[in-house]
């Protein structure tokens, strides 16, 4: 892989901004806590927007605003940062779906104490996500990965609803002893790279040349993909993600789920295929098909839930089955599919959860009896899920769409029977939708109670615009996101390919 | 032909040495202070104490690079010694401001106490320098007896008594095991010098590998490995909270310097024995300690079984018997040191409240009671647990890379399970200080000095974690070095 140097610190600066936030909100005042945070995520956001100008369309495959710092010699250990289109992509979802959530809380009920930690929790989430998506070290993206849980464990323990101390725990040990097995993979392809080349290295860059032994590599791959299969979830490992994002304030759900899962599918897609591709081929049968079944699985899940954010969050779980089927095709529709679903979940997900606890601040219940009908009298907000719900579902012209249609397309590369998996799935994520937006629009409930409410204005109709305008642009315009990642996707498809000694589908 | 020729009379390098002789003298003057005055004046006591200290650690960080061997060989100053001096002292200085305030609550101000620590210090920082036997055994000695006695300070708490009393029958054993392996190792090479003993070459092994055995074995009981541990939970739990912290801090690092020196001059004619013997230990040890650990009620009693944990990832990198081991061993070593401490020390600070038991219970909401204690508690802990970017991350990281060198597949799965149950217990408390409303039980502040100590030992714990070349940088030539013994 090629490496642009970078003409400003952009990523860096995205990363450091956000602690500069922290220490001013540590020293100043308490009432200060969330214009401070607003106005530094603010920034990173604009920085990252402006970072698009002097990002290389043209070169989208390589790593741009690439710069290292050398921790430590011996073991090639540096603190090294940069952006390829695909990370880049993920980059600026962070930015933006933080800057969401905190403009969110600015007028949230929920978040009335201790507001002080709260933006603080928030601002070193954005810092350590950014440096997941951009690391290109596999130790330092090791120690923003779990980072990431330290701020989203305290946020659910303290702001959380009911259950929120059984799933802050939850959240946590599931994620960081699972990620414990990643560490391990990560030192273990460190050492082969010291076996094969005679030093130690933590560099992706590096460690791409290693060469594994069938067996060895399963090995590895196992390790690492236990890590992300717990974090994306898919099926079987999926129980804590709607514990903690059921119980997360708003603004918590909105960054776990539309940033902290990606953290899994973006490093199964970096990691698993990009240092496995061999192993990855092996086990593509496999883990199509157990995507599919993820979408499934957690679809039925979903319909059957009453809480309106368990809902939510199982409709999260039955998009990344989306991803993984679609990036496990290995070939250029399915890849394609993965991200364009990734980053479109990233803004649905964030934009239902706005939604739900919208809801929650004027009924003060999840339930979704009680939701019944509750959207008629306020205009906006119904317009913003009409739009949200639509694109979620896959209709044409919404974000999701070309995530579903693209992952059919790419199976039916292969057979007939596997488009046709995976349009079942697609069946059922569009049912429960429509049982969600039949519940708010459609059912009954006496009026005179809702005449009274207030439709969705300020710091929350800015949330919601900032979510829902680049949702019309992924499903209305999706070359201009295919930019980002074509060009990394040939050449994955090409490391696929030469691993395989170049016939694979023949 | 002289005399002299005959006898080789070795002038003794006291340069070398002068560190430890600071120390001595430090000692004696508190010894005699404690004579002479019938009532000690404590902070007169401390102060000699830090002076004292301060200048010895002057010393060797001017003069680090001062290698060489004195008294016949008995004593050797290297890279490896002098790292490990360093962190002892400055691990002794903070604890001293810790103690005064502690052990006036308790009632149990002892001018003993000040020599005894200093006997101890002495004894830890001979043990790091030695590959003698002999030496090894006498300073093993220095340290256990004033750890025996510092643990019975209390003399009016049934709990101090009893562990000092485990403490010492079980350190009496060790000892003398200690002393039984040394004997079979000089049988089988006719030397008490550990790298002449490791080097002979015999072809009947069996005389060196059963010396190592009781050798190690005795170490082993001084360090708390399981199933030789029985004595470490009541003795931690019993002794005052600060001689807790020294010596799962600076007890610590003593005991296992031996077996660090040990580990590089591992031969390839054992190496399979060393591997599975020490692996095993390792998992037996960190699996045990987690798990029982999960089931404490008592903090201090908790943290005496993470500190148990913790010596078993220690052997899992002492069982990988390469140089990128001991930079992993060395470097977790120093770490543990500060945050095991760190640990033990916020205990001291609350429990100079009134109705402080050190329960579980009294930690609920300790962040509404006291902020300042309940985030550098947070960080002690996160960084025990392995949380990144405290340097508890990079040693498990480190630990897991040199089990992955010496293809220990299973060690390291294992440590993962452990590491895995230990996140109950660490998370347990903060999750009681953080998120639960308490009855605000805590009600002691920390004094000035405590609060810089403590709030120094926190941030080293996040230096050393995000600029690891800091320390790396001393330990890797370090550890090459020992392997070229």
């Amino acid at each position: 892989m090629e490496l642009v140097p970078a003409v400003f610190p952009f990523i860096p600066l995205s990363i450091v901004l956000p602690l500069l936030g922290i220490v001013l909100i540590v020293l100043l005042e308490e009432k200060f806590a969330k214009w401070i945070a607003l106005v530094f995520s603010g920034a990173v956001l604009v920085l990252s927007l402006v970072s698009l100008l002097y990002f290389d369309f043209s070169q989208a495959q390589k790593v741009q605003f690439y710069q290292s710092i050398t921790l430590i010699e011996e073991l090639r250990l540096n603190l090294s940062f940069g952006a390829d289109g695909l990370s880049y992509l993920m980059y600026i979802l962070t930015t933006l779906v933080s800057f969401v959530a905190i403009c969110w809380s600015i007028r949230d009920h929920q978040i009335n104490h201790r507001l002080k930690e709260y933006y603080a929790w928030f601002l070193l989430s954005e810092s350590s996500l950014v440096g997941v998506f951009t690391s290109w070290d596999m130790l330092v993206f090791y120690v923003f990965y779990e980072l990431t849980l330290v701020p989203m464990f305290f946020v659910i323990g303290i702001w959380g609803y009911k259950l929120r101390l059984y799933s802050a725990y939850k959240f946590f040990v599931y994620i960081f002893v699972s990620s414990l097995f990643l560490l391990l993979g990560i030192v273990s392809i460190t050492v082969e790279h010291y076996r094969q080349f005679g030093k130690f290295s933590f560099s992706y860059f590096d460690l791409l040349q290693n060469q594994y032994s069938l067996a060895f590599g399963l090995f590895l791959f196992l390790l690492f993909f236990i890590a992300f299969a717990v974090k994306t979830p898919i099926v079987p490992f999926h129980t804590w993600l709607p514990d903690a994002h059921g119980e997360a304030p708003t603004a918590g759900s909105v960054v776990l789920a539309a940033i902290l899962l990606k953290m899994g599918t973006y490093a199964l897609l970096r990691f698993n295929i990009g240092l496995f591709p061999e192993v990855a081929v092996f086990l593509m049968p496999v883990l199509v098909l157990w995507g599919i079944a993820t979408i499934i699985f957690a679809s039925w899940f979903t319909i059957s839930q009453s809480n309106v954010k368990r809902f939510v969050a199982y409709s999260s779980v039955s998009h990344m089955g989306f991803v993984v089927a679609g990036m496990f095709l290995l070939n250029k529709e399915g890849l394609r599919a993965s991200i364009m679903e990734m980053f479109a979940h990233g803004l649905t997900s964030a934009s239902l959860f706005m939604m739900a606890g919208f809801i929650y601040n004027r009924l003060h219940s999840f339930n979704m009896q009680a939701l019944r009908g509750s959207i008629r009298f306020m205009p906006v907000f119904a317009v913003l899920t009409a739009i949200t719900g639509f694109s979620s579902m896959g209709l044409p012209g919404g974000s999701s769409f070309w995530g579903k249609f693209l992952t059919i397309m790419g199976a039916r590369e292969y057979t007939l029977q596997l488009a046709l998996l995976v349009l079942a799935g697609a069946f059922f994520s569009v049912l429960y939708v429509l049982y969600l937006l039949k519940t708010l629009y459609l059912d009954v409930k006496e009026e005179g109670r809702l005449v009274h409410f207030t439709d969705v204005r300020g710091f929350k109709l800015v949330a919601f615009l900032l979510v829902v305008v680049p949702m019309l642009l992924v499903g209305l315009l999706p070359f201009l996101f295919f930019a980002f990642f074509d060009a990394h996707i040939d050449l994955l498809l090409r490391m696929v390919l030469k691993s395989l000694g170049g016939g694979l589908w023949n | 032909m002289e005399l002299k020729d005959l006898i080789q009379i070795e002038i003794p390098k006291l340069a070398l040495f002068v560190p430890e002789l600071v120390v001595l003298i430090t000692g004696f003057v508190l010894f005699s202070l404690d004579l002479i005055y019938k009532r000690l004046s404590h902070s007169l006591a401390i102060s000699v104490s830090v002076i004292g200290y301060t200048l010895a650690l002057l010393y060797l960080v001017f003069n680090f690079d001062l290698r060489g061997e004195t008294f016949y060989g008995l004593y050797v100053r290297d890279s490896f010694s002098s790292l490990l001096q360093v962190f002892m002292i400055l691990l002794t200085i903070i604890l001293l401001a810790f103690t005064l305030q502690y052990q006036r609550f308790k009632r149990s101000l002892y001018g003993e106490f000040y020599y005894l620590l200093s006997f101890s210090l002495l004894g830890g920082m001979v043990l790091v320098s030695s590959y003698n036997l002999l030496l090894i055994y006498i300073a093993l000695e220095a340290v256990s007896v004033s750890f025996y006695i510092l643990t019975a300070l209390q003399r009016r708490d049934f709990t101090s008594k009893e562990g000092a009393f485990k403490y010492l029958i079980l350190g009496g054993l060790a000892i003398a095991l200690a002393s039984y392996g040394a004997v079979f190792l000089y049988i089988y090479a006719g030397s008490f010098d550990l790298r002449q003993v490791l080097h002979f070459n015999a072809p009947d092994k069996s005389l060196l590998i059963l010396g190592l055995v009781f050798f190690l074995f005795g170490l082993a009981i001084k360090i708390g490995v399981v199933p030789f541990h029985f004595w470490l939970p009541d003795a931690y739990q019993g002794a005052p909270t600060p001689i807790t912290a020294y010596m799962s801090s600076v007890g610590k690092i003593a005991f296992f310097a031996p077996v660090l020196r040990v580990m590089p001059l591992v031969q390839e004619s054992f190496h399979n024995i060393w591997v599975l013997a020490v692996g095993t230990l390792a998992v037996i040890t960190f699996l045990y300690g987690n798990f029982v650990a999960l089931v404490q009620k008592d903090v201090k009693r908790m943290l005496a079984y993470s500190s148990i944990a913790h010596s078993g990832y220690i052997l899992a990198g002492v069982s990988v018997a390469s140089a990128i081991g001991l930079k992993a061993v060395i470097y977790f070593l120093l770490a543990y040191s500060i945050m095991g401490m760190l640990g033990f020390l916020v205990l001291a600070v609350l429990e100079r409240s009134g109705n402080w038991e050190n329960k579980l219970e009294d930690f609920d909401g300790l962040k509404h009671s006291q902020d300042f204690m309940a985030w550098v508690f947070a960080i002690a802990l996160l960084s025990l647990l392995g949380i990144p970017p405290t340097v508890g991350f990079l040693i498990k990281a480190l630990i897991f890379m040199s089990l992955a060198y010496g293809k220990l597949w299973w060690v390291g799965i294992l440590m993962i399970v452990g590491v895995g149950v230990s996140t109950g217990y660490y998370l347990r408390l903060i999750v009681l200080m953080f998120m639960k409303e308490g009855e605000r039980r805590a009600i002691t502040n920390p004094t000035g000095f405590e609060k810089a100590s403590m709030v120094l030992m926190a941030v080293s714990l996040l230096i050393l974690g995000i600029l690891p070349m800091l320390l790396w940088n001393y330990i890797s030539p370090t550890s090459e070095m020992l392997f070229r013994r």
